[in-house]
């Protein structure tokens, strides 16, 4: 089989901008990553804080290019599913959903036909219609969530978001997600949850300091990121 | 019988059922618990003699015992007792599977096979004893024919399967599985155990997709079916590709950012108008009544050279709409030029009542539309482009220098006193005049103020020169959208 998105040797680099007191420097966020991702499976991405994952996704999803290496996109649309960012404080729920969905790709049309779909799964009932700015934080992931429900690209991104919401929602958007992971959908999941990853994944991927520490099946993979976990605590 | 007589007594003080009964032992051998399970049915043979589970239980706790002698015992005892029970039969054969003796034991199930075919547990041992005997198939043939006998039982759908388990047959295994799920969907072993199979078969999708389906329903397969249809309906096109697609999108959020607008102020859509006449009515105190430049209709003069400014200058000021998008970009793959132009739109929008409010003045005050007014068609359509080249420019080059933000509204007080909004042009130096008018903006204002008030045609070879050279500014101002694509994503997050 061959991979839908290859990165070979990827580098990035980000400026910190200077002003005339401080001088330019730069901040290597990726140092070399080589991964491939294959049609139709959940590959999991661990890596502690600050280890790129952020950028990675953002490398994946093409929203930026590398200083170095190689990021190969065989025609595949890609989608990076984070929630709550984006979204216009101003606006309502509903007017968010659409643009958000349309941003996405999706037609106007096509989004307003499922519009319901997503009130509906939202559970926000008339706060739909009310300014995101009026919503609590569980109400923004909920807005934010549900519009994923509606969205399909050939390789979806997912961004730590199995673990947000109150109990019921959680559980929820969890199902869902778990639905999308077993259909022939392509998804990369970034996840601090060693159960999601052992339970959800075809492969996983070590991310450290930049570099692609180590591909391999999940279990062998968290069990080599807790032993860097206990490295780091003595 | 010296039990038979104890027996007779004991009935008469109210036994509890024998079901009831029977469920103390039972506890005990369900916990493997075989010592105890032999002395608690030792104690209700006492009680209930004439019961065969007594007998027959109370042999299979021996036998588990591994008491065979004393499980002889029993079973001879309840043979001649209950010599049509077919338990005698299977559980004789039980205790000779147990000894090894699988010839012995064959030839008992062959006579229960006979005898009674409808009990479950003939098929049962007579499958136990053919896998004893190494005849694999034979087994899986009892076993399937206990699932026939007794398709409400789970337990002869689980030992077919497991059967396949154990010799490895792991295909078969996954097969039976499947069935018992089918017949018995909560039965947890038919999704691990199967989990266990598909991992032997080197098929860890599948196996992962069992564990979930025991987690959250096998329904959750179904769902997968839908969506998978709604995919290939949801094609998508990115607004990057399809242009269509981002004039939708740009065309939305400016009506979206209207109406919230609209919402939160208290006169809402009336500010639109009273903007611009709070503005015009500032300007002729100032200068008309103050400074007394005004002369005759300042009022006109004034609105004609004020309202096509303002619609430049918000178009124009909004500089660091590309800055202010940054959470939008670090998310989704959108062309930076969205966010100058929702910007573009939504003022051009709040503008167009405007500019039918100075028409209608223009028209009271005593300039009526005549054939010149035409004029105002290639007058609006340069100003628009030129309107959307600069302020596009700007716009993308403000998150490179983000200081032009602080110089963008001082350059916009600049052009304004040089563009003739409170002054006719002609009243200046007539050597500057020409160069005043290189200010495309001071030369528009002429040309409106021309076909209001003069009433004559605005200078329309001009005007074709700044519509040629705005336009070329605007394909190559798209051009380096398109180019600095990657780069803007990584400037608003340096």
């Amino acid at each position: 089989m061959k991979p839908i998105i290859s990165l070979q040797n990827v580098a990035v680099r980000y400026k910190r901008s200077g002003n005339i007191f401080r001088p330019k420097s730069y901040y290597e966020a990726l140092k070399s990553i080589t991964l491939d991702i294959y049609p139709g499976e959940t590959l999991g991405i661990l890596g502690r804080n600050g280890s790129g994952k952020s950028t990675l996704l953002r490398i994946i999803s093409g929203l930026i290019q590398p200083d170095q290496g190689k990021v190969i996109n065989r025609g595949v649309s890609v989608s990076l599913l984070a929630l709550q960012a984006g979204f216009d404080p101003n606006l309502n729920g509903r007017d968010n959903a659409i643009l958000s969905a349309m941003l996405q790709g999706h037609s106007r049309q096509k989004v307003q036909t499922r519009l319901d779909e997503i009130q509906e799964y939202s559970e926000l009932g008339d706060f739909f219609f009310e300014p995101v700015r009026t919503y609590s934080a569980g109400m923004r992931t909920r807005l934010g969530f549900s519009i994923t429900t509606i969205i399909s690209p050939d390789v979806l991104l997912v961004d730590e978001v199995l673990s947000v919401g109150d109990k019921h929602f959680k559980e929820k958007a969890e199902r869902t997600m778990v639905a999308k992971i077993q259909s022939q959908q392509t998804v990369v999941l970034v996840s601090h949850s060693h159960h999601q990853i052992a339970r959800l994944c075809d492969r996983a991927v070590l991310i450290d300091d930049g570099i692609s520490f180590a591909v391999g099946k999940p279990k062998d993979i968290l069990s080599l990121y807790e032993e860097q976990l206990k490295l780091d605590e003595v | 019988m010296e039990n038979n007589s104890n027996n007779s007594q004991l009935n008469k003080t109210e036994l509890p059922s024998p079901e009831q009964a029977f469920e103390w032992p039972r506890q005990a051998m369900c916990e493997q618990n075989w010592s105890e399970a032999t002395q608690r049915w030792a104690v209700l043979r006492k009680a209930y003699p004439n019961h065969p589970a007594t007998w027959f239980q109370g042999a299979i706790a021996h036998i588990e015992a591994g008491d065979l002698q004393q499980a002889e015992v029993l079973l001879n005892h309840a043979s001649q007792h209950f010599p049509k029970h077919p338990n005698s039969l299977i559980h004789f054969a039980t205790l000779n599977m147990r000894k090894q003796e699988w010839s012995t034991a064959d030839d008992l199930l062959q006579q229960a096979r006979e005898e009674h075919p409808d009990n479950v547990q003939t098929w049962m041992r007579s499958a136990k004893c053919a896998e004893g005997l190494k005849n694999i198939e034979q087994a899986g043939e009892y076993y399937q024919k206990a699932c026939q006998v007794a398709p409400d039982n789970q337990g002869p759908y689980i030992q077919y399967a497991e059967l396949a388990m154990r010799n490895e047959q792991w295909e078969q295994a996954s097969e039976r599985w499947e069935i018992l799920r089918d017949h018995f969907p909560k039965n947890s072993a038919g999704y691990h155990r199967a989990a266990e199979a598909e991992y032997k078969l080197n098929q860890p999708k599948e196996a992962r997709k069992l564990i979930l389906a025991q987690q959250y329903g096998s329904d959750i397969f179904e769902e997968n079916k839908h969506e998978q249809k709604h995919a290939e309906k949801n094609k998508i096109s990115s607004p990057h590709t399809n242009v269509k697609q981002l004039l939708e999108l740009v065309w939305s959020k400016a009506n979206f950012n209207l109406q919230a607008e609209v919402h939160r102020n208290y006169l809402s859509y009336a500010w639109w108008i009273l903007e611009p006449l709070l503005h015009m009515v500032i300007y002729y105190i100032v200068f008309g009544l103050l400074l007394n430049r005004g002369g005759e209709n300042y009022p006109v003069f004034l609105l004609t050279g004020l309202i096509p400014w303002m619609w430049f200058t918000k178009a124009i000021s909004s500089s660091n709409s590309i800055l202010a998008g940054q959470h939008i970009m670090l998310q989704v793959a959108v062309p930076s030029i969205y966010f100058p132009l929702v910007m573009l739109l939504q003022t051009t929008i709040k503008q167009l009542p405007v500019f039918i409010l100075l028409i209608g003045f223009v028209w009271l005050q005593g300039y009526p539309p005549e054939a010149h007014w035409w004029g105002l068609v290639p007058v609006l359509i340069v100003q628009a482009i030129l309107t959307i080249a600069l302020a596009c420019v700007v716009a993308a080059i403000t998150p490179f220098i983000r200081d032009l933000c602080y110089l963008v509204p001082t350059g916009l007080t600049f052009t304004m006193f040089l563009s003739g909004i409170f002054y006719d042009y002609k009243s200046i130096g007539a050597e500057w005049q020409d160069l005043f008018l290189i200010n495309p903006m001071a030369f528009l204002l002429k040309c409106y103020r021309e076909i209001f008030i003069d009433g004559i045609m605005p200078d329309l070879t001009t005007l074709a020169g700044w519509a040629i050279g705005s336009t070329i500014s605007c394909l190559l101002i798209i051009f380096a959208y398109q180019r600095l694509r990657y780069v803007y994503p990584r400037i608003v997050m340096e």
